[in-house]
């Protein structure tokens, strides 16, 4: 497992409309800076602080984190789908390293 | 002294010792209010001068009114680390006129109460957010909620937490 990887999940069948629910986990230690480690040192606060949606262009959503959000954080929220495009989220963390993953919203046929 | 005075001061104890001992029993029993976010509960008071300079700073003198929001927790968190949140709005319109702009998460005990803030867009739909949170010890939480139009609706819940999860 390496910090940044992420994943994001939409409904495997999607029509023009649809209110969906689009589901996202990064991995990330989210260090409060509250804790040591074994050997005693302090381990720095380290966690995203900033995550983006866009969604076929526009941006839609922006959410501002602290560490008080769970270690690998998941975040479920929701979108209409009312154009084909890509869905993109991209996670900046409190180093200034950024995550993107992106997925494909596409409607269904049948 | 005359010991007529003394009468209804000991009355007065009595009445005060027999209001603190329901209000001690109230405590230790589940309101049923707790449990489905009754409108009609007094809101949590603010516990200290940290939440209160984060209420000022986000929403000034505005009105932060219970209701149109609901905040999902659960009454006993076995483990502080990892404590789901579900935030929802079903009835608040997401138009283009009309819509949440902001949803923002502070938990009154926790060493930065203002745990996360959320700018969403009618683009969403309606408003509908899971997520997971670190809690340090029993609290209340406050999901506050901003309209474009400028009204502050808010729940709240409180979390029982056993296991401290903010170190």
């Amino acid at each position: 497992m390496t910090i940044g990887d992420a994943r994001i999940r939409v409904p495997a069948k999607i029509q023009q409309g649809d209110i969906i629910a689009v589901g996202a986990i990064v991995q990330h230690p989210m260090d409060t800076g509250f804790f040591r480690s074994a050997d005693g040192q302090p381990i720095p606060a380290y966690f995203i602080k900033d995550v983006t949606v866009t969604y076929a262009g526009r941006q839609v959503a922006h959410f501002m984190w602290t560490s008080g959000i769970s270690r690998d954080p998941v975040v479920t929220f929701t979108l209409v789908a009312d154009r084909e495009g890509p869905l993109t989220m991209r996670w900046v963390d409190s180093k200034g390293a950024v995550f993107e993953q992106t997925a494909q919203i596409a409607f269904s046929t049948t | 002294m005359s010991r007529i005075p003394e009468a209804p001061q000991r009355r007065e104890f009595l009445k005060q010792g027999l209001a603190l001992g329901l209000a001690v029993a109230a405590g230790q029993t589940v309101h049923p209010g707790q449990l489905f976010g009754s409108a009609l509960d007094p809101d949590p008071e603010v516990p200290n001068e940290q939440v209160a300079q984060i209420l000022k700073s986000l929403f000034g003198d505005r009105p932060i009114r219970r209701g149109q929001v609901t905040l999902d927790m659960p009454v006993v968190a076995e483990d502080g680390r990892v404590v789901p949140v579900i935030i929802e709005a079903p009835a608040l319109p997401m138009t283009t006129t009309n819509y949440v702009k902001a949803v923002h998460l502070i938990v009154d005990h926790n060493p930065d109460p203002y745990l996360a803030a959320f700018d969403v867009t009618p683009a969403m739909g309606r408003l509908s957010l899971q997520f997971r949170i670190k809690m340090k010890r029993t609290t209340w939480v406050r999901a506050i909620v901003e309209t474009n139009t400028g009204e502050v609706w808010a729940d709240y819940a409180r979390v029982s937490v056993s296991l401290n999860g903010c170190g």
